[in-house]
């Protein structure tokens, strides 16, 4: 008989089983795949310089993805215990011994859990190499992925089947001793009016505050360097919005219903009379779970954010460091060219710029001081001469417009296109009274010991030059095919030659010692011109790394989104027994499916537009600490776009699978 | 005559373990009727009942009420008749618990938007007849069992149906409430000409109609009509119970 009373409930429960067991796979098959990969032999093959990090990388991501997966799995594992209330209390009443309905919840549990287990380790089997292949796509590595698994992660997989299954059983039986503890069948939530107010009233102020930090943050994230004031600002923006949220939802949630339930027009109208007050009920009854979903959705909006400013700004800097695949100087062009000359390197392009060398003086405004150094110049002409790409980064200038281009301060906040830079003395020309922002450098700003200017045709032909230089730019068709021997050679040349700069007090009397070998002792006066710039091996671990971090990235994304959305829908589709029945009473005294239909579509419209919008709102504070808040841009707004509209198809999908089973209940 | 069911049947259950619930039924049903269904339990009186008032479909025959075949029309239209024409009062009640007792005796007139101040004269009228104007505002969960069908009756009387349907209304109520109820029926088939359909097994209930017919195992066993004398009629409903089984002599209510 207990057999068969399991069998039916899950039966009975099988659609919002599906979707839990669905989800809990995906989590195992993931779990399951990052943890082989550690030990994957074509990986370690592939990735020889990874080859340490793969095991630790694989071992601290299928962790942090157990850990959260199980807590998921606690957290809605508990639904159905719930769900099943009535009917352990009524099992309870008839004379069944408490002892065997907590067995009965326990192997319940259990067989579900095995289940999920089951389809996961297959769904682990079918996809590991697709997974392993899209790995080193993305990683740009063309080998190919071998499927393998070791007994480390077989034996690691069995010992978490094992205890989870046995703690998640365990818990959903004490969940089950709790309820035949309480005996309540219907729980009403009291509206507690002289707490609920105050404590909305107290969440709006947190919110209201959160955004009044928000703005402020977008001016002092600068500070992040040198002060503690932008940290304090986003720990209590984050504290404020987790704690406002729930207040508001908390305290004017219920509020609001019930002053619209005043409004007859509202309430008392048609079929408003049972669905405002029935939505009302379910809308209290997941508060908790609203809330939820709210942090955890401006969470993945933070995350998602997190890392595309994170990206963009490893690959800018890459970008600015490498522009050219090879760059030399005039000292070393010579030697480059030679060896170029022994290899079959397709030549792209190739560029050169002169570039002149003198000191400067001006004021600093992130270290507060006035600052003297030699500065690198080069002229609007040649500057604008070289590809799109070494200017795309900076501030437009125009042909009468100078622009100094600097190494930025954080890497968060690199483009400060506003700011601008003034009064700038150089040694024997006029002193530049405003000049333009920017951070990338032409030729790669490892080619360059210190800031550069850019400067009209007439200044730079007209100025003085302490050192004259030249710059060369190579650009290659698949790769500069230098030989490791080459590469040897060329090391040799890396220090073009350096400048021993003596500061007097004016700038005048001030004078640059070019030295050919390198000094004995190194001292803040003396700057070292590099003498060429590979990209070679940097790019290939760059394209690596990238391809990984999207990996990861992706992987976490869609797992996050897929446990928000089924919690949202399980909990959508399990409803107590008196309010799915209330929806076949609906039906009985003469209300239209399509009427029953539309009070499903706003349950579930309301369920999941709650805590979008507010998790919206929330997450824009991602975009404060990287943006400066001068714009949002279009690839933020892409990315928002994106989640929401992932997130709408599980809206979708809730409706839809709710509906189903309204249907199939009541055969409607 | 209002309604008319032709040949109707319906099984539950697929092939072996099939169950015919109602096998070939045919009845008629004049306006202003107040018509009893009775016979044993599992006699097919509730699928009968839930035939007529359109909540199941037959799987063959016809029910033509006022000249409209109810089986071919579509479910939206069917629920907009039942809305418009029929009252309900079910075996199991039926209230809506999200609902206290007000809203869920005034929901049929919410439902077709009727006016406040005539929804609030209908509620007190309904209220004071059936002497249960003390539950207005509780909720559905503190009623007893009799209060609950007392409800049940009210919403289903609210908005004037040109049909009523009753499953057992007397089932759940003391024999003060039962005779409060069923005076009212009496009250509403005699003056407002509503046709009143009641499935009870109650022959004391079932004395209060003008004819009922009885069902044994899924077909029309007998009918009698009520000769105008309410004791007869009883007694006949008494034997007729005896002859087909699903009743005795000692099932007879204690206030009669």
């Amino acid at each position: 008989m207990y057999r068969k009373i399991i069998k039916r409930s899950l039966s009975n429960m099988r659609d919002s089983y599906l979707i839990y067991i669905l989800a809990c796979s995906f989590a195992i098959g993931v779990f399951g795949i990052l943890l082989s990969m550690g030990g994957n032999p074509s990986l370690h093959e592939a990735m020889g310089w990874w080859d340490n990090f793969i095991y630790e990388l694989s071992s601290i991501m299928s962790g942090l993805f157990a850990f959260f997966a199980f807590i998921y799995m606690i957290y809605v594992g508990g639904f159905f215990i719930q769900r099943q209330k009535n009917e352990f209390l009524t099992f309870e009443k008839l004379g069944m011994p408490s002892w065997v309905i907590v067995t009965i919840s326990f192997f319940q549990t259990a067989i579900v859990q095995i289940i999920a287990w089951g389809s996961g380790l297959l769904l682990m089997v079918i996809f590991q190499k697709f997974m392993g292949m899209l790995l080193l796509y993305l990683m740009r590595i063309r080998i190919n992925f071998t499927t393998s698994f070791d007994g480390y992660t077989l034996l690691t997989l069995f010992k978490t089947f094992f205890f989870s299954t046995v703690i998640l059983s365990l818990v959903n039986a004490f969940k089950t001793v709790r309820i035949l503890k309480k005996k309540r069948r219907k729980v009403n939530v009291k509206t507690r009016w002289w707490l609920r107010i105050p404590a909305g009233i107290f969440g709006i102020i947190l919110l209201f505050s959160a955004q009044v930090f928000t703005w402020a943050l977008f001016t002092d994230i600068r500070m992040i360097s040198y002060s503690s004031r932008p940290i304090n600002e986003i720990l209590f923006i984050l504290l404020a919005d987790i704690f406002g949220t729930y207040l508001v939802y908390y305290g004017f949630l219920p509020t609001i219903l019930n002053l619209l339930q005043k409004i007859h027009a509202i309430s008392y109208s048609g079929l408003n009379l049972f669905s405002f007050k029935y939505l009302k009920e379910r809308l209290f009854q997941n508060i908790s779970i609203l809330w939820f979903v709210t942090e955890l959705s401006a969470l993945a909006l933070a995350l998602l954010t997190f890392c595309y400013f994170g990206y963009q700004a490893v690959h800018e800097s890459y970008n600015s460091s490498y522009p050219f695949e090879l760059a030399a100087n005039k000292d070393t062009v010579q030697f480059i060219k030679k060896e170029l000359k022994q290899t079959d390197a397709k030549v792209k392009g190739s560029y050169k710029t002169d570039v002149k060398i003198n000191l400067t003086s001006y004021y600093n405004k992130n270290s507060s001081t006035y600052t003297k150094q030699p500065m690198t110049f080069m002229s609007y002409s040649a500057y604008k001469s070289l590809p799109k790409r070494m200017h795309k980064g900076n501030s437009k200038i125009k042909a009468n417009e100078f622009l100094k281009i600097d190494t930025p301060t954080g890497l968060m906040y690199r483009d400060q296109e506003s700011e601008s830079n003034y009064n700038i003395e150089v040694k024997g020309a006029p002193m530049i009274a405003k000049a333009k922002s920017g951070h990338a450098f032409p030729y790669g700003g490892s080619m360059h010991f210190g800031p550069m200017m850019i400067v009209p045709d007439k200044y730079y032909q007209k100025m003085p030059a302490e050192v004259n230089d030249a710059f060369y730019g190579w650009d290659f068709k698949k790769g500069d095919r230098l030989q490791k021997s080459q590469i040897e050679r060329l090391k040799h040349y890396r220090d073009a030659y350096y400048m021993k700069v003596n500061f007097k007090s004016s700038l005048k009397d001030s004078t640059v010692e070019v030295i050919k070998k390198a000094p004995k002792q190194y001292d803040a006066s003396v700057y070292t011109q590099v003498g060429y710039l590979r990209e070679g091996n940097v790019k290939k671990r760059f394209k690596q790394g990238g391809g990984f971090y999207l990996y990861i990235v992706a992987l976490f994304s869609v797992a996050l989104l897929i446990a928000l959305g089924s919690v949202l829908t399980l909990r959508i589709l399990l409803r107590d027994d008196y309010q799915s029945r209330q929806l076949r009473t609906l039906q009985k005294i003469g209300i239209e499916e399509k009427e029953i239909k539309r009070i499903i579509l706003r349950e579930n419209t309301w369920t999941f537009l709650i805590p979008i919008v507010f998790a919206l709102i929330q997450s824009y504070t991602a975009i404060a600490m990287f943006d400066s808040g001068r714009h949002i841009s279009k690839n933020i707004i892409l990315i928002f776009a994106g989640y929401i509209v992932l997130y709408g198809l599980f809206g979708i999908i809730s409706y839809q699978v709710s509906w189903r089973s309204i249907k199939q209940k009541f055969r409607l | 005559m209002q309604i008319a069911v032709k040949n109707i049947s319906k099984d539950f259950g697929k092939k072996k373990n099939a169950v015919h619930a109602i096998k070939d039924i045919t009845l008629e049903v004049e306006h202003g009727e107040l018509l009893g269904i009775m016979g044993p339990s599992g006699a097919g009186k509730t699928t009968l009942l839930n035939m007529i008032s359109t909540n199941e479909r037959p799987d063959h025959g016809q029910i033509i009420i006022d000249g409209l075949d109810l089986t071919q029309l579509h479910d939206r239209d069917l629920a907009k008749y039942r809305r418009n024409k029929m009252g309900f009062i079910y075996q199991s009640f039926e209230l809506l618990d999200s609902l206290n007792v007000k809203e869920n005796v005034i929901l049929p007139l919410a439902l077709s938007r009727a006016n406040k101040k005539v929804i609030e004269e209908r509620f007190q009228y309904m209220m004071n007849l059936l002497n249960i104007e003390k539950l207005a505002q509780r909720e559905v969960d503190e009623l007893s069992l009799g209060q609950r069908q007392m409800v049940a009756a009210a919403r289903a009387l609210i908005n004037k149906p040109e049909i009523l349907f009753a499953d057992e209304p007397t089932g759940s109520l003391d024999s003060k409430s039962a005779t409060i109820l069923l005076n009212y029926m009496q009250l509403i088939n005699q003056k407002e000409k509503t046709t009143i359909l009641m499935a009870t097994h109650d022959a004391f209930t079932a004395s209060y109609c003008t004819r009922v017919v009885f069902i044994k195992d899924g077909v029309v066993f007998s009918e009698i009509i009520n000769p105008g004398n309410r004791d007869k009629f009883f007694e006949q409903i008494i034997n007729m119970q005896r002859t087909i089984g699903g009743g005795n002599y000692f099932n007879v209510s204690q206030n009669y």
